[in-house]
């Protein structure tokens, strides 16, 4: 567990504690909305979260350091835009694969394309969006991440390249 | 009718299916690929159920103590630029993966804040939480770090102004009665 679980853990129960001494009818009512929402996520997060360790099996920080290596010039950016758009990875994952990839001779930009689009691009908060909003707010968010993506390339390129 | 209700039935578990007929291709290509998969899948959803229940019991608390006057005044229609400050901290000093931000941000929708804020939040999590981009500092270095995020925070605050211009009243009211219907 990491310190934010801890923390995030630590607040809740305070919160909790401090919430029924101040009223216990309406903390019960909190804490059946909260089992009401977990309940009515949980099918929706279990299948996507199977997919996801499908992907992650496939796509692997080995699997994507050998394609993006030295001169893999511009289909490097093409690849690896696109892997950071489909799957999704922990930042405690995709930050050191991120460095292994520089130490390996891959460029600035096309590593900062890949974990800016690991971050915030992916299938699976696409679904997630149009679940809960629509297809276009999903669309909308996502090709706005992608664009910003592009950009962070293209200023990575003009600083280090 | 029945077509109908199979493609329905379908779109619902496409995860779910995608999943499935991915598992079993590997099986054939090599079952230990699969063994593999069910064990990355059963960590990714161990640790999710790790994060999530404080995350709920605060959105239930949150739910029942803060009055919807209070989220209209702070992140409503007339919030302008505190509300975006707001949306930004709320996102900024956050804890686990985006996924979970969703039912926060349906909150947020149902007490009156409005669209343009929920969807900076939304952003914001995703790609600026303060752990996060600390522990980016420490591995891929200061300016690497600073590029990736200041032109992102430009991107996701230009991007969330358009989001009034994009989105007509009908879907935004939409919006809200789905976040009304997901939190009841």
């Amino acid at each position: 567990m990491s310190i934010e679980t801890y923390i995030i853990y630590g607040l809740a129960i305070l919160l909790l504690v401090v919430s029924s001494i101040k009223d216990k009818n309406k903390t019960k009512k909190g804490l059946k909305k909260a089992l009401k929402s977990f309940m009515k996520l949980m099918p929706v997060l279990i299948p996507l979260f199977l997919f996801v360790g499908i992907l992650l099996t496939l796509i692997t920080p080995s699997f994507i350091s050998s394609i993006l290596g030295e001169n893999s010039g511009f289909l490097g950016y093409v690849i690896g835009m696109s892997i950071g758009s489909i799957t999704f990875m922990s930042p405690f994952v995709a930050y050191p694969l991120g460095l292994e990839l520089l130490e390996n001779g891959a460029a600035y930009p096309q590593v900062a394309g890949l974990l800016v689009t690991l971050m915030s691009v992916g299938l699976v908060y696409f679904a997630m969006e149009s679940k809960f909003f629509n297809k276009k707010a999903a669309i909308y968010r996502n090709v706005i991440s992608f664009i910003g993506a592009i950009l962070v390339v293209i200023v990575v390129w003009v600083v280090y390249v | 009718m029945g077509g109908v209700c199979m493609k329905k039935l379908i779109m619902k578990n496409k995860f779910l299916l995608i999943s499935i007929i991915m598992l079993l291709v590997m099986s054939i290509i090599d079952i230990h690929l699969s063994f593999q998969a069910l064990e990355n899948s059963g960590k990714q959803i161990l640790s999710m159920l790790m994060i999530v229940p404080p995350i709920f019991v605060l959105i239930g608390l949150f739910d029942v103590w803060v009055p919807r006057e209070t989220i209209i005044a702070l992140m409503g229609e007339g919030s302008k630029t505190r509300g975006m400050f707001l949306a930004f901290f709320l996102g900024a000093f956050s804890a686990g993966p985006t996924l979970v931000a969703f039912p926060l941000a349906m909150l947020m929708l149902k007490k009156g804040a409005k669209y343009t804020n929920v969807i900076f939040f939304l952003m914001v999590w995703s790609s600026l939480k303060i752990p996060i981009v600390f522990y980016q500092i420490t591995t891929l270095g200061i300016q690497f770090s600073l590029i990736i995020n200041v032109t992102m925070l430009i991107v996701f605050v230009l991007s969330s102004l358009m989001v009034d211009r994009l989105f007509s009243k009908e879907e935004k009211a939409s919006f809200v009665a789905q976040a009304n219907e997901y939190s009841k």
